[in-house]
């Protein structure tokens, strides 16, 4: 039996990776964090990060944020 | 009804971020004219009054910085530059006079122009040529990410014409709700916690037992666990994982890197590709949420009224009922009970044509799960759906590629 065509797919360059641009460039990212930091502010003090949003200036330290965000909001379900 | 669509199972939906279809796919055309691509003579004028001409110059990253604008004045501006605006047709002359305007920088916004040349994106063009590709697959709006993606969820923005999404969820259920309520399965997988979802606010707060993430993904679908309906996200940032390495955005949202995107698509289609229960019960549909401001030529069709308002401060002040569609994007539906090559005509075609929308998602969801289902809107009662692109023949094995990941 023929095997299907297997396509190769290039993998992108180490220098791709740019976790200091700043959050500036991303309105996407930017207004994500917004969401997460208006649902915090609901949130009981204890399950606060206390984080100073001001810190959160490029697009790693965004991300870390929404890290401990979703965290707090779900744990990833197995089975649907 | 087919054999294909009778052995559908499940439906996969995999939105990525901000590129046109003519910067992604419009090079296809050259090969196919049936493709709705470029001829190489579409141009735009810049703020010199010179035509700047389309060139398949389009680089992975690096180009688009900084992030076109695509929030709603912007798109109008795109599309009606010219003209004395809608309700009239769009001219489509604007993206580089757009692009300008952000940094006032002429030789820069030229390159809102450029797209990708053939063999830049085999992942992309292959899935293309290989299955059934969407000359009339259009944004739900002339605005940006939040908006658009709720219409694949909800089949309306609740009035929103911006990333805002503190909004009134009433009285239209998610398609997640929907499936679960009508006893099927549903989940929206995101990348991982650093790069969550944009459903923040109405999903993920009240609804996280739908959610899952990539891994997850991988895992559902090597062991056939996969759910009726899945919505999958791309990873939205560059970010280290919780091994210490180097995660890529894959979302391919102007500047990350575009191949970056493709390996991802790839991952998705290998993952149900090499199932091969699943790949016979399943169709995937790449898309993408909106155009990120990059070029296209086809004038956005009226579409009926969703029955809100936009908020005139979401619009720069311009009157806007929903009775409009947003810029076109690439879309492809992958089944191997599709055949091979299909184009699915547009706006191009006045008999044939269909212009879809992403509230042809819940539409085609319900319809095929669900069946008879009243509350929806009536953009989504009234956007055509896509499981009829669906054969009678399966193709065999050898005819359907697979991608190697190096």
């Amino acid at each position: 039996m023929a095997l299907p065509p297997v396509i190769r797919v290039p993998r992108p360059p180490r220098s791709s990776y740019q976790p200091q641009r700043p959050l500036s460039k991303n309105t996407l990212l930017q207004n994500q964090v917004k969401h997460f930091r208006e649902l915090e502010r609901n949130l009981p003090p204890e399950h606060q990060t206390g984080l100073d949003f001001d810190s959160i200036t490029t697009e790693g330290q965004a991300a870390e944020y929404i890290r401990r965000m979703t965290k707090r909001l779900h744990q990833p379900q197995g089975k649907a | 009804m087919s054999a294909g669509l009778d052995a559908l199972k499940h439906v996969v939906v995999l939105m990525m971020e901000n590129r046109s279809f003519d910067h992604m796919l419009g090079v296809l055309h050259a090969e196919d004219a049936r493709i709705n691509g470029l001829t190489g003579n579409e141009s735009n004028p810049d703020t010199t009054n010179e035509p700047v001409q389309v060139q398949p110059t389009a680089a992975f990253q690096g180009e688009l910085d900084p992030d076109p604008d695509h929030h709603f004045p912007a798109v109008n501006k795109q599309l009606f530059f010219g003209t004395p605006g809608p309700p009239g047709v769009p001219s489509m002359q604007g993206f580089v006079q757009s692009y300008a305007d952000q940094e006032h920088n002429v030789a820069h916004s030229h390159k809102i122009m450029y797209y990708f040349a053939a063999g830049k994106l085999p992942v992309l063009h292959t899935l293309a040529r290989s299955y059934a590709v969407f000359n009339g697959w259009f944004a739900s709006i002339p605005g940006p990410t939040v908006c658009n993606r709720a219409f694949a969820h909800y089949g309306t923005s609740f009035g929103q014409a911006s990333l805002n999404i503190f909004y009134v969820l009433e009285p239209y259920k998610s398609i997640y709700e929907r499936m679960l309520a009508a006893g099927h399965t549903a989940k929206l997988y995101y990348f991982d916690p650093a790069s969550s979802t944009q459903e923040v606010v109405n999903l993920l707060k009240n609804q996280p037992q739908i959610f899952a993430t990539y891994d997850q993904f991988l895992e559902d679908c090597k062991n056939g666990n996969l759910p009726d309906y899945s919505f999958v996200e791309p990873n939205y940032s560059d970010h280290p994982g919780d091994d210490g390495g180097e995660l890529l955005a894959s979302d391919q949202h102007p500047d990350h890197d575009v191949q970056a995107g493709e390996v991802f698509i790839a991952s998705i289609y290998n993952a149900i590709r090499q199932n091969p229960d699943l790949w016979k019960s399943t169709a995937l549909l790449v898309t993408y949420d909106e155009h990120g401001g990059i070029y296209d030529h086809v004038p956005p069709p009226a579409c009926p009224p969703d029955g809100f308002h936009a908020p005139l401060t979401d619009t720069g002040g311009i009157p806007f009922a929903f009775d409009r569609l947003g810029v076109r994007v690439p879309s492809i539906l992958i089944s191997p009970w599709i055949a091979k090559a299909t184009v699915v005509p547009g706006p191009e075609d006045p008999v044939n044509g269909r212009a879809f929308e992403h509230a042809s998602i819940p539409a085609t969801i319900t319809q095929h799960f669900i069946g008879a289902y009243d509350q929806r809107t009536p953009r989504e009662k009234a956007a055509p759906t896509f499981l009829d692109l669906l054969t009678d023949t399966m193709r065999p094995d050898e005819d359907c590629p697979s991608f190697g990941l190096d």
